[in-house]
């Protein structure tokens, strides 16, 4: 019974502790954003590298999943829709569940699996390679040189490549309205405009500015943690795997209590 | 030249002349390795580009011009991996003479070279690149006296 209430005790505190040193993290990253020195030349090129191997690498994969998604999901939902005599709220379901909800969740998945563990283990083999301490004797800011530009990347990215997914499934949608509704482009397109709120937009260009922060901030700081052995490479892209997992679902709820408010 | 009985001595002396010279410190040590997934030019342009806020297709040319001091200029897109010791060890002195007004300094250079017999190869690098520094010391054990000669 001790040793349960130790191993809890201990687990919530770990938990805390590294709540807290990524928030503390998130606010560092923060406070050089306003920074107009953290974007040196240097920063830059990391940026706009970044953005190519975050954004545009991944796309020729991206645009097949979000139209063969985009055409099957919306397929099903019409066809359901049908059946079940809810035609009328069809704009609803595709503004409302396709483009705010699932559009940011499919992105951040395919980036937290393909760019996340990739920086993860970046960050953590330039720890085990001494490669930190490189940055640090030659005065370079490792939040403005290392940290700053993946995330803001992230941020890109994910709200880029999300808005990239959201037209895709629009335009596969229209695909299915036709085959099964027999709906013109413009009943389509006014279906559409009718069904989008303000606020689904700003909420769904916020939740895909945290996740794209998130998903590159927490393995960044899990590579940083890592220990100066190469066995804590795999050790922390498992650890910042699951946190950037934990943080998806975390920031998924809140934004579905946000809507909801 | 300073030669030191013991690595303690040896650190901190490093520390004292790192608080000397603050940020014009230039350090060529094994413990500063090259950055892995950087190509060489990148590694040396890194410093002109973060210190001095050069745009990048400036220091490309200005990075590449260097290394053709030593010939180098055909290993400038590859990575730190594929270099020799001798490579390695010109293209960290090229790094750390991209900081203004720097002052180098190479920590145990034969930790980098361990097969190097002498210090010529050290010296006649240092020479090709003496207009881009202040100062330069070199820190090593006394065990390695008889490498140095009379230098």
């Amino acid at each position: 019974m001790l040793s349960t209430a130790e191993y809890v005790g201990k687990t919530t505190l770990n938990a805390s502790k590294s709540l807290q040193d990524t928030f503390i993290l998130a606010f560092n990253i923060l406070s050089n954003f306003f920074d107009k020195k953290a974007y040196n030349s240097a920063s830059k090129m990391v940026l706009i590298n970044q953005i190519y191997f975050t954004a545009i690498q991944i796309l020729p994969l991206f645009l097949s999943v979000s139209a063969i998604m985009g055409f099957s999901l919306t397929g099903i939902f019409l066809h359901t829709l049908k059946e079940l005599g809810l035609a009328e709220y069809l704009g609803r379901i595709i503004m409302g569940f396709v483009v705010t909800e699932l559009a940011p969740f499919i992105t951040v998945l395919l980036l937290a699996l393909r760019s996340s563990s990739a920086m993860n283990a970046e960050i953590a083999t330039m720890k085990v390679n001494k490669e930190l301490h490189t940055l640090e004797a030659f005065n370079i800011d490792v939040i403005s040189y290392l940290v700053l530009p993946r995330a803001l990347a992230g941020v890109i990215s994910v709200v880029l490549l999300s808005g990239i997914f959201s037209i895709v499934v629009l335009a596969t949608g229209f695909a299915s309205s036709k085959l099964i509704f027999g709906m013109s482009l413009d009943a389509y397109a006014n279906l559409l405009l009718n069904s989008a709120k303000l606020s689904d937009i700003i909420i769904l260009i916020v939740k895909c500015s945290t996740f794209g922060f998130f998903i590159t901030l927490i393995p960044i700081r899990s590579g940083l943690n890592a220990s100066d052995e190469i066995t804590s490479i795999p050790v922390a892209v498992l650890n910042g795997m699951v946190k950037v997992f934990i943080a998806i679902v975390v920031i998924e709820v809140l934004t579905l209590i946000a809507r909801s408010i | 030249m300073r030669l030191f009985d013991d690595q303690d001595t040896l650190d901190k002396e490093l520390a004292r002349v790192k608080s000397e010279v603050g940020q014009r410190l230039g350090m060529i040590s094994a413990d500063i390795p090259l950055i892995s997934n950087l190509d060489v030019w990148r590694n040396i342009a890194l410093i002109y580009e973060y210190h001095r806020d050069i745009p990048e297709n400036k220091a490309e040319v200005f990075v590449i011009e260097c290394m053709r001091r030593y010939g180098l200029q055909n290993i400038a897109y590859k990575k730190n991996i594929f270099l020799s010791e001798e490579e390695r060890f010109c293209v960290m002195l090229l790094r750390a003479v991209m900081l203004s007004d720097a002052v180098i300094v190479i920590d145990r250079p034969f930790k980098i070279m361990p097969y190097l017999k002498d210090t010529s190869f050290i010296f006649e690098a240092i020479g090709k690149v003496d207009d881009l520094f202040t100062l330069c010391y070199i820190f090593d054990y006394t065990r390695y006296k008889n490498r140095y000669g009379n230098d």
